[in-house]
């Protein structure tokens, strides 16, 4: 590790010379200062550093400033129209941008390699002319504009196949193109220090009764109910394939070319939210009423309302079966025969 | 079989007989679950199976060629090259000593089965032994009847089949066993509180941690039975039995397999164990005082032992959770923490990832693996709960957490398997019972019109009568488990239970029947016959057809009839004719073991992937050009390479399926290989449009060399394509052999080229 960071610092060191350099020689010198100055101050009125461009902040950063810029932009390209669009990710994808920026920010505060830098962002609806120089059709898409790019359209981009892992891939495409460590990501813990401390006052003010209660054995966890409903529910969430559907990040239903919803995905390997709780659901639902014929009906007195239910029960169960068989068949063309003497047939 | 408390006259007879067949039904579970896992020696050859086991067999070999001492001190220098593999101190021994020993045993007495025959039919054995623990523990839970139905259906269920057919000879074939005996034992002692099934507990442990990994589920699963036991108030004497010396006498014991060693009481997923150890000590000596001092004096002890243990338990607990935050993976495997958090192995371990077995299911996945248990384990769980016991707790609790763990690994679907079997065969023994006795019941009412409602006595009496009437129905609705249900009724545990069950709604209904009405009843047995019908026949074909390939031989079924692709084998025997025999081979690391089982020949990385790098290695070879990959190949001392291509006959599990995780691999450990270098717009191609990083790779050029000869296109058949790249030369490999399919193509290293002195320039003659 010690010698490439080595490295690293040797690099920037040169950078920095090389730009001082030509700031001491060079003439647009004074308005390079200004135009990182300008970015700095940009960049401090946002929270997270990240810089929001619109066509008249683009062409006074990028079109109209003499090659090589001082510093390399790197933009995310947001829509508002189409973060409501749940396979696209971009509120989470900008939120996670925004940490990047802020890890950035922490590991190179004070240092020259912070005015190298500058994290943007620029929304579709506002700028949209902006996004036809960039040429970016398609969302989500991160750019870098790096100091000698001529051309807005050949600035790099980041491949699209790594986008699902979020910080870590854009602040590797920063380190790979721009020669700049981000460092360690930051991430926010999940719960605030101010959280943390409400929580654990709330927990000590309780302790003392939940341990009385636990004592004298009348918490919900002395209900065998509770833990009936859990275990049941448990088995519900599992056999729905949810956590399939938390590691891929798949979403609960798709829409089709003609805009209709679509819930059932044909095909073994993968499954969408929506089916997964309905077959889910079937399968626990025959248990229940299996269960409930079992252990609750037999203790009903009247013999025609038993006689209703169990019809009922019967043709719930004989639907629900028949349902998932016929699914499954239909999702992974699994059909069964059965096996007879070959003299029968 | 104990004789009942109150015998009453004909009593005594009908329990033999009862007995009688109860193991008759036993046995016949036993030749069932034996028998359902013989599709692959009848419709193949008595052959070993795909990888894993076949190094398992390798090791049985060695075992009993040279003796137990020998194997443990075993130094494989045959893999892993040139690092070599300690095989006795990193293998989980339990399934080769038990097939070792069967094949001694057989030995000794002058039954001459070869050592392959003995490994092949290990794990149907297995299976049998299994199904006859299931039928053990559920017995323990909910009565003789439940314990039946558990055992046969789990004798049938298709996720434990697929890993336990003939010729699957691999850990979890004993392993499942293990696992089920071990619970069985620890119920058993919770019921009795008896130290002698403490200590079998203890033992069986051992042997379940001789056999497998996945013995860390049972030291987690127990404890946490222990604790939710005392959490519920469910403290008693009995579970301080069952539990203090499982875990004193089992981490003893977990520290004498070598593989374990001192991970059983240093690694995070033991303390769960160590932790509830010392809470149970607590509550214990909490009940004792308890139980010695008055009710006012226990208030005063009770503040005092709270403050110290509570004190004792925090400064051990810090002392737990500083040693664990010390390593870095928080003290947990790269496996078991991808189990708590489940999209860990997606994002830092690719090499888990890669696996297809590690992937999570959907549910189609359950429906094809536990078939209609599926529907019926809820019900399963809620008659464990109607009355709650501690055995019934750990049953349901056992089942929670294996159903999410399969959730998350499509390879727990294994541990789930026997949870589901239980809890359905609880399910549809209770709903068997519940029907059979309502049709029996108002069959009498309507046979004997107003006489039955005489009172309870009169009531258990006319049930013992007509029970050989409903004998009858029952083997007639094919369910014979039915019958021996009834019985234990009698006995006095049983007996005690049924009645606490019924009590209160005796007092509140007076004499009424627990009964449904008759032609419903009778229709609903019709329906759960057919569903078990239904279990049965898509075990019978998932059995035959979904799991039986071995996987070394294949075959495939076209217009013109059967064809056979041995293609693997002709390799092997090749490399173990016309090789030396300390030759090298480089593949992928699926066909390590199965190169050093069957060719008998040294190779770089085999299935065991213990070293990243190494296997990076090889996948940086095979995804770089001819001349670096002939430089790295050539620094490991290969002499051949042996690559598995599936393009001529369309076989899709090859080498250029699983390239893109070679890139992967490789690229983790050698930044200069990089993934979309082969991808064309995020997309794994081969044709025309593939990238020349893609076309100028070694595993293309060794999949694809002459490929254009054979139809003059040189069309794939798995990627549906024409390749790329068709006519091109090896400069730095050559071919040596390629198996009549083509499916396997093993080529040669070119020797280095002599040294010229002037580079091009022809040599002066002297």
């Amino acid at each position: 590790m010690a010698p490439r960071s080595a490295v690293f610092c040797l690099s920037l060191y040169l950078l920095v010379i090389v730009f001082s350099v030509s700031g001491t020689v060079g003439v647009s010198a004074s308005s390079d200062d200004d135009l990182v100055d300008e970015l700095e101050s940009l960049q401090s009125k946002s929270p997270s550093g990240v810089i929001h461009l619109d066509d008249r902040l683009i062409s006074r950063f990028l079109t109209s400033v003499k090659i090589p810029r001082p510093y390399h932009l790197i933009i995310f390209f947001d829509a508002s129209s189409l973060r409501s669009k749940s396979e696209l990710h971009l509120p989470q994808l900008r939120s996670e941008f925004a940490i990047v920026s802020e890890s950035f920010a922490a590991h190179h505060r004070g240092l020259p390699s912070a005015s190298k830098l500058f994290f943007c962002d620029i929304e579709f609806g506002e700028s949209q002319s902006s996004f036809s120089k960039f040429g970016v059709n398609s969302l989500p898409h991160v750019r870098l504009v790096s100091p000698t790019t001529r051309s807005l359209s050949d600035s790099d981009s980041m491949d699209a196949s790594a986008f699902s892992r979020l910080a870590d891939a854009m602040a590797e495409f920063v380190e790979s193109k721009t020669k700049i460590s981000v460092g360690p990501i930051l991430h926010p813990p999940p719960v605030s220090p101010r959280q943390q401390a409400v929580l654990l006052l709330a927990l000590l003010i309780a302790a003392p009764f939940i341990i009385k209660k636990v004592l004298a054995g009348e918490t919900l966890l002395h209900d065998s109910r509770v833990w009936m409903a859990g275990a049941v529910f448990v088995y519900f969430f599992s056999v729905s394939g949810s956590m399939h559907n938390i590691i891929r990040n798949m979403p609960m239903m798709m829409t089709d070319r003609d805009g209709r919803p679509v819930f059932f995905y044909q095909g073994s390997g993968m499954q969408l939210g929506a089916e997964g709780f309905i077959v889910g659901f079937l399968y626990t639902l025959v248990g229940l009423v299996l269960a409930i014929v079992t252990h609750g009906l037999v203790r009903l007195k009247s013999v025609t309302v038993q006689r209703g239910m169990m019809l009922a029960a019967m043709v719930v169960v004989y639907w629900a079966v028949g349902k998932v068989i016929s699914l499954d068949n239909w999702k992974t063309g699994y059909s069964v025969h059965a096996y007879w003497p070959s003299s029968w047939k | 079989m104990v004789a009942p408390v109150e015998p009453k006259p004909g009593g005594t007879l009908r329990n033999a007989f009862g007995g009688v067949l109860g193991f008759f039904i036993l046995l016949l579970i036993g030749v069932l679950a034996f028998s359902i896992r013989l599709f692959s020696v009848i419709k193949y050859e008595s052959v070993i199976h795909e990888f894993d086991p076949y190094f398992n067999y390798r090791v049985t070999q060695f075992l009993t060629k040279n003796g137990i001492y020998e194997f443990w001190n075993w130094f494989d220098d045959r893999t892993w090259y040139p690092l070599g593999r300690v095989i006795g101190g990193t293998v989980y021994p339990g399934l080769t000593l038990t097939a070792g020993t069967m094949w001694w045993i057989l030995n000794s007495l002058n039954i001459p089965l070869s050592v392959e025959t003995v490994c092949v039919f290990t794990a149907p054995v297995f299976s049998a032994f299994a199904a006859w623990a299931t039928y053990f523990l559920t017995k323990e839970v909910k009565g003789i009847g439940s314990g039946l139905t558990a055992a046969t259906l789990l004798a049938l269920v298709p996720s434990y089949i697929s890993r336990s057919v003939a010729g699957s000879y691999d850990n979890e074939a004993v392993a499942i066993f293990a696992l089920i005996f071990t619970f069985f034992l620890y119920i058993k002692t919770l019921n009795t509180g008896s130290l002698f099934y403490a200590t079998l507990n203890a033992l069986s442990y051992f042997y379940m941690v001789c056999s497998w990994g996945g013995y860390t589920f049972i030291i987690n699963l127990i404890p946490m039975h222990a604790l939710l036991c005392i959490v519920t108030g469910r403290y008693s004497s009995r579970l301080y039995i069952a539990y203090a010396p499982l875990v004193v006498l089992g981490t003893l014991l977990a520290a004498l397999v070598p593989v374990v060693g001192f991970n059983a009481v240093m690694t995070s997923e033991h303390f769960a164990s160590f932790l509830v150890f010392i809470i149970i000590h607590v509550v214990a000596f909490v009940y004792f005082i308890k139980g010695i001092l008055s009710p006012k004096m226990f208030k005063v002890a009770i503040t005092l032992v709270l403050t110290v243990g509570i004190a004792v338990c925090i400064a051990v607990i810090a002392i737990l959770v500083a040693l664990v935050a010390s390593s870095p993976t928080k003290g947990w495997s790269g496996r078991s923490l991808s189990l708590l958090d489940p999209t860990y192995a997606s994002k830092y371990i690719p090499i888990i990832a890669s696996v297809s077995e590690h992937q999570p299911p959907t549910w189609p996945s359950y429906f094809m693996d536990i078939n209609i248990l599926a529907f019926l384990v809820p019900a399963g769980i809620i008659a464990c709960f109607l009355p709650l016991s501690d055995a019934s707790s750990f049953v349901v609790l056992y089942l929670v957490t294996s159903v999410y763990f399969s959730g998350v690994m499509v390879r727990l679907m294994l541990v789930l398997a026997p949870a589901a079997c239980i809890l359905s065969g609880i399910a549809l023994s209770e709903a068997f019972d519940v029907l059979t006795r309502s049709v029996k019941l108002q069959l009498v009412k309507l046979l004997e019109g107003p006489l039955s409602n005489a009172g309870d006595t009169k009531d258990e009496n006319s049930t013992a009568q007509n029970d050989v009437l409903k004998a009858d129905k029952q083997v007639a609705t094919n369910n014979k488990t039915e019958d021996v249900k009834e019985r234990p009724s009698k006995k006095n545990r049983k007996k005690d239970k049924e009645n606490t069950e019924k009590a209160p709604v005796k007092s509140h209904n007076e004499k009424r029947l627990l009964a449904l009405p008759l032609e419903a009843s009778a229709i609903a047995i019709i329906l759960l016959v057919v569903l078990g019908s239904l279990y049965v026949i898509h075990c019978v074909w998932a059995a035959a057809e979904a799991y039986s390939a071995p996987s070394i031989v294949l075959t495939s079924r076209s217009h013109d009839g059967l064809h056979v692709f041995d293609d693997f084998r002709e390799a092997y025997a090749w490399l173990r004719h016309n090789t030396e025999a300390d030759d090298k081979v480089a593949s992928w690391w699926d066909y390590g073991y199965q190169t050093t089982a069957m060719a008998n020949r040294t190779v770089i990385v085999d299935n065991n992937t213990w070293n990243n790098t190494h296997i990076a290695t090889v996948g940086t070879a095979m995804s770089s050009p001819e001349k670096p990959a002939w430089e790295i190949f050539n620094s490991l001392d290969v002499k051949y390479v042996l690559v598995v291509f599936g393009g001529l006959v369309g076989y899709p599990s090859d080498d250029i399926n699983k390239f893109l995780w070679m890139v992967r691999i490789g690229g983790g450990v050698f930044p200069h290989i990089k993934e979309p270098d082969y991808l064309r717009d995020g997309q794994y191609r081969i044709d025309a449009q593939a990238t020349p990083t893609m076309l100028n790779c070694l595993m293309y050029k060794l999949s694809y060399y002459r490929f254009v000869e054979t139809d003059g296109k040189g069309f794939d058949r798995v990627r549906r394509t024409e390749i790329g790249k068709k006519h091109f030369k090896l400069s730095h490999f050559e071919e040596v052999f390629t198996t009549h399919h083509w499916m396997v193509r093993i080529y040669k290293l070119k020797p280095p080229k002599n040294r010229m002195k002037g580079k091009t320039k022809k040599p002066k003659p002297v």
